[in-house]
């Protein structure tokens, strides 16, 4: 066989083999949560007329979620900001810090929290004086989403302050703004895409917490929470109706990103 | 009046350094420099966007060294016109003024009014550079700093923006720095020409000054002298200081200049136009009279540029084409080449 056929032939088998490794893991990764779907997604919308504790659930997830993501984003987009346009010493140590929560595994962020945060903890107790009671609390949920979620939120953030040429700022400036004037009038427009996507990534990592809110605060139960405890008391038959309507949750976040992020809709750097 | 003062400037790695100079109210200038130079640097040092590490910048006679940008009254338009993409031609025009009449005038004067609807990632680079121009103006800024903005213009679109921006600056007085990497757009335009090159300031002084009088080497092949010849200043043949009458030499060629330089090595530097060609020697008050063999003819429009060897040093002159027909010049041809002594510049 000539060499060139020879080696026409090894392409297509590579081609072959890497196909069949990318299909297997898009299965791996899409048919669990199918299946969910397919076989309890109307028994888990029929359970939320039903189920209060389960709508309960539901809705203290869907507001802690916003509540943790809008907190988040009052202190996230103005340290994404400077991230990303200010040089000063120790920006590495600090960029590399907010991606500590992202790696430690979420149970122990949870305890980190409790051991920063709990009713025996100085500043628990100066928060519990001040009436406000983090563990066992719907505070204590949004603070654990804060925690495990901000962080991504800072990052998308950064990255879409990086795509706006900061001399459209320093033109802004020219041109009579001031500081504050030319990111409102300039940068955050156009920044705005991808911080909206920023917010919904922060979101939708909020939802999903499961580790930290567990140990920081088992009740009230958020529906990851829900989820887990009526898999371990009643088996997985009563978990799967919460755990399909999870999944639908899950594809708000992931729609209204595809749609931000949709190539005709990405924010180009111009010059 | 744009005054510096030993400023010095850093943007990453690249820094201005004790960068002084002054464009007076109402005067043209100019800075020229290769690539590299600091030329977008010192603007935006200027203007606010850099900061000052030392020195001191002066505008209308006032301090602003530690001013903010948006108080210093000034325009600035870069060669990437940098408009704000999320808004409209008319909404970029206006950005700066709340007077729409105003806006209305750059318009009209920059011939915008078909693109006022555009979306500004529609427009063509020279477009863009139009508005980005009627942008700044529009805000009536006495001082106006230009980052080469006529680069992305085709022919006729900068023929319409110099004249504008020249219109402009008679109209309201208004101070004008201009970076170009162009001498001859320099000369064209500038009361003033500041030379920059890796961040210092080379040499500054009316374009015709820089031109005919470069301050070095340097200076002078950047700004397209077409002759540059190393020798050395051999002795004063007559008087003192600048007046005196020196000799220099470079392998066979001895030129008489009219300078102060010291004796030693130097650089001789001659405009190609300040070399008259002959066929023999006649008498004439030109003390350079160089006998030459034409190696190269390059007819450019008017004027041919003719390279000789001159007792093995390569010189290169202009004249006019139908002088070089006259001549009957042609590449083995001997010429006389002469020039005044005052035509040789030594650096």
């Amino acid at each position: 066989m000539p060499r060139a056929e020879r080696r026409r032939g090894a392409q297509r088998a590579a081609t072959v083999v890497t196909a069949a490794f990318a299909s297997l893991l898009l299965l791996f990764l899409v048919a669990p949560l199918a299946g969910i779907v397919g076989g309890w997604g109307a028994a888990g919308v029929r359970a939320l007329a039903t189920d209060a504790e389960l709508r309960a659930s539901i809705w203290l997830t869907l507001v802690s979620a916003t509540v943790a993501t809008l907190l988040g984003a009052a202190g996230g987009v103005p340290l994404a900001y400077v991230l990303s346009r200010k040089r000063f010493r120790g920006r590495g140590i600090v960029a590399a810090l907010l991606d500590l929560p992202l790696v430690v595994p979420h149970p122990v962020a949870g305890i980190a929290l409790l051991l920063m945060l709990g009713r025996d903890t100085p500043l628990g107790k100066a928060l519990l004086a001040a009436g406000l009671e983090i563990t066992g609390s719907r505070t204590g949920i949004v603070c654990a989403m804060m925690f495990v979620s901000a962080p991504l939120l800072v990052s998308a953030a950064r990255e879409a302050f990086d795509r706006v040429d900061p001399r459209l700022e320093a033109v802004a400036r020219t041109l009579g703004d001031t500081p504050w004037r030319a990111v409102r009038r300039v940068t955050l427009p156009l920044a705005g895409r991808g911080l909206v996507a920023a917010g919904v990534v922060m979101w939708a990592r909020a939802i999903s917490e499961f580790g930290a809110i567990v140990v920081l605060t088992y009740n009230p139960k958020v529906a990851s929470v829900l989820s887990y405890e009526r898999f371990t008391a009643f088996g997985l038959k009563s978990a799967l109706p919460v755990a399909a309507v999870l999944v639908l949750l899950a594809l708000v976040p992931i729609t209204v990103l595809r749609t931000v992020y949709s190539p005709d809709s990405l924010p180009e750097r111009r010059g | 009046m744009i005054e510096l003062d030993r400023v010095t400037a850093a943007v990453g790695d690249f820094a201005l350094r004790d960068v002084s100079f002054r464009v007076d109210p109402g005067t043209y200038g100019v800075v020229i420099g290769p690539a590299g130079s600091g030329k977008t640097t010192l603007l935006e040092t200027i203007a606010g966007i850099v900061p000052v590490r030392s020195g001191t910048v002066r505008l209308r006679g006032g301090d602003v060294t530690h001013q903010a940008p948006e108080l210093r009254r000034i325009g600035i338009v870069y060669q990437h016109a940098y408009l704000f993409p999320h808004l409209s031609v008319a909404d970029n025009v206006a950005y700066g003024t709340d007077d729409r009449a105003l806006a209305a005038e750059m318009v009209e004067r920059f011939r915008l009014g078909a693109l006022l609807d555009r979306d500004v990632q529609s427009l063509s680079g020279g477009e863009r550079q139009l508005v980005a121009l009627a942008r700044a103006l529009a805000t009536q800024p006495d001082i106006l700093l230009l980052d080469e903005p006529f680069a992305a213009l085709d022919p006729r679109t900068r023929i319409v923006a110099r004249r504008q921006v020249r219109v402009l600056h008679a109209e309201r007085g208004m101070t004008v720095l201009h970076v170009t990497h162009d001498f001859a757009e320099a000369g064209r335009l500038g009361h003033r020409v500041v030379l920059l090159e890796h961040g210092r300031v080379l040499q500054m002084g009316t374009p015709d000054d820089v031109f005919r009088r470069p301050a070095s080497a340097a200076v002078a092949e950047f700004i397209g002298a077409e002759n540059v010849v190393l020798g050395r200043v051999r002795g004063v043949e007559a008087g003192d200081g600048a007046d005196r009458v020196v000799e220099f030499t470079s392998g066979g060629l001895t030129l008489h200049a009219v300078s102060d330089v010291p004796e030693g090595e130097a650089h001789a530097v001659i405009r190609a136009d300040e070399i008259a060609l002959s066929p023999e020697r006649r008498e004439s008050s030109m003390r350079n009279q160089l006998d030459a063999r034409v190696v190269e003819l390059a007819p450019s429009g008017v004027l041919t540029y003719v390279t000789m060897d001159a007792n093995g040093v390569e010189l290169v002159a202009a004249i006019t084409t139908r002088s070089a027909e006259d001549l009957g010049l042609a590449p083995g041809r001997d010429v006389v080449a002469a020039l005044k002594a005052t035509a040789v510049h030594l650096c």
